[in-house]
């Protein structure tokens, strides 16, 4: 057996990365083991073309925790956010929608529209805030759990009772159908102009395989909007850099607090001892040996490839067989000669620097889903784009640009075919898609980049692919994330843990998991539980 | 308020009619008022076609609480309830079929011919509906707690569910929690790999909403309907002479029990003063004056319609009016020649016994999403899904000899059509049933001697459900307890002194259950007293 630590980070995601930094903070001998070349799992960037840099899968940032950002002291490392500015969604009428971070410019655009969904607008988003304040603590906290009589959970769930008790009559309401309605419901309430109501609710089903009218995604919902109001930034943004910037300033941070940091290290197997993590071996058959392990990758890699299923309890194993990862995403990323020129508002400007959201109508978001049930990627998709080469010219030759497409809905499972026969086909019809609002988009290509779930899996090792590790809906959220009973980062495994986005709080460049898991490692490492002498 | 004082409760479903008799029970006067020439609402007999008599809109009863049956002593008041066994058949197009008895070894009988698997999953679903079933019943009969100040009895109700809740240990604790949000299409997966299975019990989740199988929350639905019958497939009895038989018997009892009731009564405004409710007013100009109003018709109607808005707070006006209510069910009803002749059974008395319970008409998943799928554009479902009754086995004497009455809920029909009214798309309503049932009962069209549609609309102007929605409102997740109608005012009272709601748009509001009614009842009582 090679060298001994006191943990293993299994995946230099942010996440993992966030983990190891804590850990090695509290003195902890610790290395983190990245299958790829890079570190970022997801949050990464790449070279993809010469002289172009891709955030190839997450493309925007806003809800790294602030705290992290403090105690990691990332800025020093590197980590810079510029403000991504306001969305902007052309319609087929050859009008458009372009909400920008400037409020009072949005009420006047949105007054354009209708007036009354301009006052509403203004109520909204004095109403968003209140939410926003109830749940942020929730995504820094560790779960409850229901189900015992612990003190320490009772008090939880008391303190998450009492703040619900001291919101308002109406907070109360509009909290009670965030968490439970669908965000076209949801929105409906309040707007009535279509093209408003169908971009705000794209944000309620990123990641998820739901479609705007499926109850539950006005919490995705509010979970996108807390960004927008964090007090550090604000706003979305772009990472200097590309995201895989992040990545590199949290690594960054991790190797100055003494972390070891490997890529190109896949991890076969987790090594257990009588019911007890005590280490790893590599698939280059290396074996490493630690007093914990703590993966940030997704449960089906971590218990069901990792492990033997002899090493699980039946009943652990048939929930992680239930969660539910269902990748319902692709990426398109696109390596521009030009900027693309759209017909609702010709030439370049500064609705080209925010995000481009395809969603026209609540009827064409729904339809899209409708074809993703039934196994076929949509056929008119809705798009998320952001240029982030006006904002940051760094990551593409003078005068050129990238464009970086999320595209939902792309069903893992398809009811014809692979994705290998699709990829092309399924780039097409996003560039097709593009092509009717912004017709110079097929002349202006010089480098396309086609990422399918199947891609996402394969390459970024995210199951099913998808992007949040599975997905947000309210079952699989809170103290059911990732298994209900095992939704505070520990596994049945002692001294196995898990600290990737499959744990609370979920998805998205937040860092929380890391974080929160690394809590849990060292409150036991104190109570002495890990410090098994039994694997050496 | 002194005792013997009159109530005035606004419409004579089975709620109001539950709510009046237990009133009366507590020393109150009420009075019922029914627009209609008969009381029951959505529990009524009618005669649709010359000859043929049918439960006209609902088929099935909820079935009634046991306490509910057992203190009106509806069998005294001739109700005899008729409950098939199978309770349901589930046929595919190609032929095959499940069945769905009573008895769990049975059924799993009949699915063991499709998967051993499965059969083996039945038993254990069964148990597990049967395990909730302490904490569900609980929580359906209980008044929803006071979020503000709860009252002792808000704690003791809390407490005794959390006991309930607690002996379903960890595993269960987390499975309710887990199973609420779910989409029934994930739920059911997490037992059986048949997709007829799956669809016959998942139709169970969208039945009577706006909802489809992959709809997150329709797992809540099926365990909410669970709650009044345990049975995987629910209750399919029903009472001899048509659930207007039920009605009849509710209101006979209530009656024995000092309520006095009037058909042909429409109220056409709850009078309000001062905040207060001093009575009704009837659509022919006579005022009764009242202490105390129940309502048992839909919160959207009692608030826009009854009450004159000026009278309202305009959060609590905000909050019914975004109460969602629009409806996705129509009914059909078919007079028959013959008994129709399912592919999937030999005639003989097998099949005429097998047909007594329930049809369901949605062999999977996919096809309950689509017919979804088509209503959520404003378009009736190319396919619909249907649950048939053939009540006219059991209980003869509802057609004329040898004769049948079929009735179909037909899912889904949207309440706003895209294009055109209802009364244009009757007809073609009706046809897409009998073409989608001869599917499976290839000379069904040619038995049919007569029809009735029930459209949205109908429901909204003939029965009186704003919107068209049988449940007086969705049961989505955040129309449910505490927030059923609107949050704050769950408690069956309104911001209006004197005001209460007792109809299906109150908590738990899951179908012919009388739930509704006696919940609200005991509030009025403690409330007037």
């Amino acid at each position: 057996m090679g060298q001994h630590y006191d943990a293993i980070v299994i995946g230099g995601g942010h996440n993992g990365l966030v983990n190891a930094a804590y850990l090695a903070k509290a003195g902890k001998k610790v290395v983190v083991l990245e299958r790829r070349h890079v570190l970022g799992g997801a949050a990464v960037t790449e070279e993809i073309f010469p002289g172009f840099f891709f955030s190839e899968c997450s493309y925007v940032v806003s809800l790294l925790r602030p705290e992290i950002i403090r105690e990691l002291d990332l800025p020093r490392h590197g980590l810079e956010i510029l403000p991504l500015d306001g969305t902007f969604t052309p319609m087929p009428s050859g009008d458009y929608l372009w909400r920008a971070n400037d409020h009072a410019k949005t009420i006047r655009e949105i007054r354009r529209h209708s007036r009354l969904d301009a006052e509403a607008y203004e109520e909204f988003s004095k109403m968003m805030v209140p939410m926003c304040r109830f749940v942020k603590p929730i995504l820094s906290m560790i779960p409850p759990d229901p189900t015992t009589l612990n003190p320490r959970d009772l008090k939880q769930l008391h303190f998450l009772l009492q703040r619900f008790r001291e919101l308002s009559s109406d907070e109360r309401y509009t909290l009670v159908q965030l968490m439970t309605m669908s965000s076209a419901d949801f929105l409906d309430q309040w707007f009535e102009t279509d093209v408003l109501k169908a971009t705000m609710s794209a944000s309620g089903i990123i990641g998820t395989f739901l479609g705007i009218r499926s109850p539950g995604t006005a919490y995705v919902l509010l979970h996108h909007y807390m960004g927008e109001i964090d007090g550090a930034f604000r706003s979305w943004g772009f990472s200097r850099g590309g995201t895989g910037a992040i990545s590199n300033a949290i690594g960054s941070a991790a190797r100055e607090l003494g972390a070891e940091i490997r890529t190109k290290a896949p991890v076969a197997k987790v090594l257990t001892k009588n019911g007890r993590a005590c280490g790893v071996v590599l698939q280059s058959g290396e074996e490493i040996s630690a007093d914990v392990v703590s993966s940030s990758v997704d449960p089906h890699l971590t218990f069901e490839k990792f492990l033997e299923p002899s090493e699980l309890p039946s009943d652990f194993r048939e929930s992680v067989r239930h969660y539910k990862f269902r990748g319902s995403s692709g990426k398109v990323n696109l390596a521009l000669d030009a900027l693309p020129n759209f017909k609702c508002l010709p030439g370049p400007g500064a609705h080209l620097r925010g995000a481009i959201s395809i969603s026209p109508g609540m009827d064409y978001m729904e339809r899209a889903y409708d074809d993703a049930k039934y196994g076929h990627y949509s056929r008119r998709p809705y798009i998320d784009m952001v240029i982030p080469s006006l904002t940051d010219p760094s990551v593409a030759p003078p005068g050129k640009h990238v464009l970086s497409c999320f595209v939902q809905y792309a069903p893992y499972k398809l009811a014809s075919g692979t994705w290998d026969e699709q990829r092309e086909a399924f780039g097409n019809n996003v560039i097709e898609t593009i092509s009717a609002y912004a017709p110079n988009i097929k002349d202006i290509i010089i480098g396309k980049q086609v990422l399918t779930p199947l891609d996402l899996e394969r390459e970024f090792g995210l199951t099913q692919g998808n992007i949040f590790q599975g997905e947000l809906s309210l079952e699989q959220l809170f103290f059911l994330r990732p298994v209900a009973g095992w939704a505070y980062y520990r596994t049945p495994i002692d001294n196995l843990y898990m600290c990737g986005s499959a744990t609370h709080p979920g998805g998205g460049i937040m860092g929380a998991n890391g974080r929160l898991a690394s809590q849990v490692i060292l409150k036991n490492w104190k109570s002495g539980a890990s410090r098994s002498k039994a694997a050496n | 308020m002194p005792l013997g004082q009159r109530v005035v409760l606004v419409g004579g479903g089975h709620n109001a009619l539950v709510a009046a008799f237990y009133l009366a029970k507590g020393g109150f006067k009420p009075l019922v008022l029914e627009r209609r020439e008969m009381v029951g609402g959505g529990a009524i007999t009618e005669e649709f076609y010359p000859g043929f008599r049918a439960s006209a809109l609902a088929h099935t009863v909820g079935p009634l609480r046991a306490d509910i049956v057992r203190d009106m002593q509806l069998r005294r008041f001739s109700c005899e309830i008729l409950s098939p066994d199978p309770r349901m058949f589930a046929p595919t197009p190609e032929g095959r079929a499940l069945f769905f008895h009573n008895d769990t070894a049975k059924t799993a009988e009949s699915i063991a011919s499709f998967s051993e698997k499965d059969a083996v999953k039945y038993a254990q679903f069964a148990e597990s509906l049967e395990s909730i079933n302490n904490v569900l019943a609980q929580i359906v009969s209980m008044t929803p707690p006071a979020i503000d100040k709860p009252s002792p009895e808000d704690f003791w109700n809390l407490f005794k569910t959390g006991r309930g809740v607690r002996q379903l240990g960890k595993e269960g604790i987390f499975n309710l929690f887990r199973w609420s949000p779910m989409a029934v299409a994930d739920f059911v997966a997490e037992f059986f790999e048949t997709e007829l299975l799956r669809a016959a019990i998942a139709a169970r989740g969208i039945f009577g909403n706006a909802l489809g199988p992959w709809s997150a929350g329709s797992t809540a639905v099926l365990l909410l309907r669970a709650a009044a019958d345990p049975h995987p497939i629910g209750s399919a009895a029903f009472p001899r002479g048509g659930l207007g038989s039920l009605a009849r018997a509710l209101a006979e009892s209530a009656k024995e029990a000092g309520a006095e009731i009037r058909t042909d009564a429409a109220v056409e405004r709850i009078r309000v003063q001062g905040g207060a409710v001093v009575g009704v007013a009837l659509k022919d100009g006579e005022e009764v004056a009242a202490e105390a109003v129940v309502s048992g018709v839909d919160p959207k109607r009692t608030f826009f319609q009854l009450i004159d808005p000026s009278q309202l707070d305009p959060v609590f006006a905000n909050r019914i009016k975004n109460f969602r209510a629009k409806g996705h069910v129509a009914k059909v009803n078919l007079a028959l020649g013959g008994l129709p002749a399912f592919s999937a059974l030999e005639a003989n008395e097998r099949a005429l016994r097998v047909l007594s319970g329930r049809i369901h008409i949605g062999p999977d998943i996919d096809y309950l999403e689509r017919a979804f799928d088509d209503s959520k554009y404003g378009e009736l479902s190319c396919a619909p899904y249907l649950d048939v009754t053939i009540p006219t086995i059991l209980d003869p004497a509802l057609g004329p000899e040898g004769k049948h009455v079929l009735s179909a809920y037909v899912q889904f029909a949207p309440y706003k059509l895209k294009e055109g009214n209802w009364d244009s798309h009757r007809r073609e309503l009706g046809l897409r049933v009998i073409n989608t049932l001869g599917a499976y009962a290839p000379n069904l069209s040619s038995l049919v001697e007569g029809m009735q549609v029930i459209t949205p609309e109908d429901l909204e102007t003939c029965y009186g459900f704003t919107g068209g929605h049988i449940f007086h409102g969705e049961l989505a997740l955040d129309q449910l307890f505490t927030m059923r109608p609107v949050l704050d005012w769950a408690r069956y009272k309104t911001p209006i002194r004197g005001l209460f709601l007792c109809g299906s748009g109150t908590h738990p509001g899951n179908g012919l259950t009388g739930a509704s009614g006696a919940n609200a009842a005991r509030e009025i009582i403690r409330e007037l007293r």
